[in-house]
């Protein structure tokens, strides 16, 4: 496992030798909902804490950034730090709101949705920071502006913000504190009946998905050059980062990374080949299809189900 | 279920893989010019969307079947068309696609999100894009300041449609000069939105432009309301306790619904409603559904200029291919585009180097666009065209006329309305 891992790491790093820019591009989302997926995975699959609005962190992260960036000339590369730390103070927030007073199940993704539209509205209201309107980044291609002529250095960037939430997730898997948060999730009053903090560490996983979901709002905001509060902090972006951890085994280190090189793919090429028949609006039925299909016939996830099938 | 081993796992993965990352294009052929023309043909803006893609396809029929690029042997233009389902990031995704297939200019792509995205593919990759609808000032204003702090070296976006603020100016210009030609002298506009992206920045331009014309009327309140609304009476009583003499309403065709009817069941005593910015109210559906309410409401849009005998045929054509939608802001700006695209190519020295085609860009002096224009299409310092302009429609016997400014004008406005 560990050699196969080190291999497609290997591939994926040579990978740009031969691809075209477009190919290039799939693989940046490929990571990159990954990336976000694997953020979500520390809290939403170990932890067992539904959040269903992780948008915001991708907001919050995404507009402290080009706001430092706009108004205050700070390099991104700064400002992704400080938007992590916005983030992940929210995320403390809203971890410190949902956790103290007992909010499980439903009540929980409720609160995280609940967040996500309060700062989808603030954030459209307020005219300092664009409004509904948004922001829009000067494209430069300066390095120093977190921005590049050419495709593959964000190639690099989004692979190693996928590797880098992936090691953190393997991290936290190995040690006592993963242990924890699976024990948190099968039956959160048996662990804390058998010594385990649960407030505790269900805010530490919070935090750290929160903070490093942030990090994606930067890539989000100087890879697409605006942020306007429907799309960063809207519903859909929160689905699209639930998803690929869902469709590819949530609590599991492989299952966002295979989510998204399932997912990504396949919205492309739905929409690559039945959008161009002029029938308008075919490719989304089908990617539901599947969808649909997968979570009827593989409902832990692909990898779990991939797991099984080679043991035997 | 067939038993799946591993070995036909891997087959299948890498037979996707493969999939993906071939190059799709089939190399260019020397025959065709190819463009990428990316709308968000499917998703909450489908409709406009495909509608800005019909018209680029009757444009680029249009161009082939007279000839193509005359200058350059009669080549043909081929478009190669994208989605982007209203997502930013697909348009990213999308302008690299059509690029890899061998686009050599792009043009697109309605929502400012998407257009933004497709930007940073233009300049990245050196190919020439014509924003052929996209209000957000910052779209072009950007890539020139980029340019002129030596950040970039040339600009490859041009735009040709109305800015965000130059919607807001012609507005207030063409309220003052029609209160003016009317010879009545409303003081007090009641301004009223719908709180979303489309209606904050319709405002907002407005009332920046008010404030700097200065004008002899005054905006004395403004009310907004949360986009789709439920019902407005709240909001209505609020504006006829403003004592308005014109209700300027910034709607959507769902809220117009609402407002219109209940402007009338309130019975605000007003010289008429006069909209700054509404899109759609024109459409057959709404005029059928709002009947008298929609009788003399005025609205500023870009519109087509129907006094061109060619717009009319080309409306015809649409209207019949698109299943009876009118030939307005975004089919009209998509077909233009095509057509200035086409100018440009005409005019460039030579086409495979993309600096030429930019050259000619800017030298574009156009005057055979569809729509309703101040001037021929020429871009300024910004990559705009400050000839791109809005007009001011009126609703009269239930039909859209043209009525403002006096160029365009296929009627006489009728205002202050008959009092009922």
């Amino acid at each position: 496992m560990k050699w196969a891992g080190a291999l497609a790491v290997l591939g994926l790093l040579a990978l740009p030798l031969t691809l075209s820019s477009y190919a290039l591009t799939i693989f940046i989302f490929i990571f990159f909902y990954a990336f976000l997926g694997q953020a979500w995975n520390i809290v939403g699959g170990y932890a067992g804490q539904l959040s269903a609005g992780h948008a915001a962190f991708v907001g919050i992260g995404g507009y402290t950034a080009a706001m430092l960036s706009i108004e205050h000339g700070v390099t991104p590369w700064i400002g992704m730090f400080a938007g992590a730390v916005l983030a992940g103070a929210l995320g403390a927030l809203i971890g410190y709101l949902g956790f103290r007073f007992g909010l499980r199940g439903f009540y929980f993704v409720l609160l995280t949705v609940a967040f996500a539209e309060v700062c989808r509205i603030l954030v459209s209201n307020i005219d300092a920071v664009g409004g509904a309107l948004g922001l829009y980044i000067t494209f430069t291609g300066n390095p120093r502006h977190f921005q590049f002529q050419d495709q593959r250095a964000y190639y690099y960037i989004a692979l190693a913000l996928m590797l880098l939430a992936t090691g953190i997730a393997a991290l936290i898997e190995r040690r006592r504190f993963g242990i924890y948060l699976r024990a948190i999730r099968e039956d959160e009053m048996a662990a804390e009946a058998a010594g385990v903090d649960a407030f505790r560490y269900k805010m530490f996983a919070m935090i750290v998905s929160s903070s490093l979901t942030g990090l994606g709002g930067t890539f989000y905001a100087f890879y697409l050059f605006s942020l306007q509060p429907n799309t960063v902090f809207g519903i859909p972006l929160s689905v699209e980062i639930i998803i690929r951890p869902i469709i590819g085994g949530t609590g599991t280190l492989v299952g966002p990374i295979l989510g998204s090189f399932i997912l990504t793919p396949l919205g492309e090429l739905s929409r690559h080949y039945l959008g161009q028949s002029g029938l308008h609006g075919a490719h989304l039925v089908a990617y539901g299809l599947l969808l649909i299909a997968v979570v009827l016939f593989l409902p832990n996830g692909a990898y779990p189900w991939l797991r099984a099938r080679f043991r035997r | 279920m067939p038993h799946t081993t591993r070995r036909t796992f891997l087959r299948a993965t890498l037979a996707g893989a493969a999939v993906v990352a071939a190059p799709l294009p089939l190399r260019a052929q020397p025959k065709t010019f190819k463009i990428g023309v990316i709308h968000p043909v499917t998703g909450p803006l489908a409709e406009p969307g495909q509608a800005c893609r019909l018209g680029a396809q009757m444009a680029a029929d249009a161009v082939n079947a007279a000839g193509g690029i005359r200058s350059k042997g009669g080549l043909q233009l081929e478009l190669v068309l994208g989605d982007t389902q209203t997502k930013p990031e697909n348009g990213r995704v999308e302008a690299e696609r059509v690029v890899n297939q061998g686009a050599r200019m792009l043009m697109g792509s309605f929502d400012s999100g998407s257009t933004a995205a497709m930007v940073s593919v233009a300049q990245q990759k050196r190919v020439p894009f014509l924003v052929d609808i996209a209000a957000a000032d910052p779209i072009t204003a950007n890539v020139a300041k980029s340019v002129k702090d030596g950040q970039q070296k040339v600009q490859y976006v041009y735009r040709n449609f109305p800015t965000g603020s130059s919607f807001g100016r012609k507005a207030v210009q063409y309220f003052t000069e029609m209160f003016k030609e009317a010879g009545v002298s409303p003081k007090r506009v009641v301004l009223m939105y719908c709180n979303d992206l489309f209606g904050q920045s319709q405002s907002r331009g407005f009332q920046a432009a008010h404030k700097a014309a200065n004008p002899g009327w005054d905006i004395v309140e403004v009310i907004p309301w949360p986009e789709p609304p439920s019902d407005l009476s709240t909001e209505v009583s609020k504006a006829k306790a403003a004592k308005p003499d014109i209700i300027a309403p910034i709607t959507r065709p769902a809220s117009a619904q609402l407002l219109l009817p209940e402007l009338r069941k309130q019975r605000l005593d007003i010289m008429g409603v006069v909209s700054p910015g509404s899109p759609g109210l024109y459409e057959a559906g709404q005029i059928a559904a709002l009947k008298e309410d929609l009788e003399h409401v005025a609205t500023c849009v870009p519109w087509a200029n129907f006094k061109n005998p060619k717009t009319n045929a080309v409306a015809e054509d649409f209207r019949k291919r698109s299943g009876g939608k009118t030939f307005d802001t975004n089919s009209g700006y998509s077909y233009d585009g095509i057509f200035i695209i086409a100018d440009a190519l005409e005019r460039a020295a030579k086409l495979d180097d993309p600096d030429a085609i930019v050259d000619a860009m800017r030298k574009t002096s156009y005057g055979g666009g569809l729509m309703q224009y101040g001037g021929p299409v020429v871009f300024n310092e910004l990559g705009d065209n400050p000839n791109a302009i809005t007009t001011m429609i009126q609703i009269l016997g239930g039909k859209p006329v043209a009525v403002w400014p006096k160029a365009a004008a296929v009627q006489k406005f009728v205002f202050p309305r008959p009092k009922a």
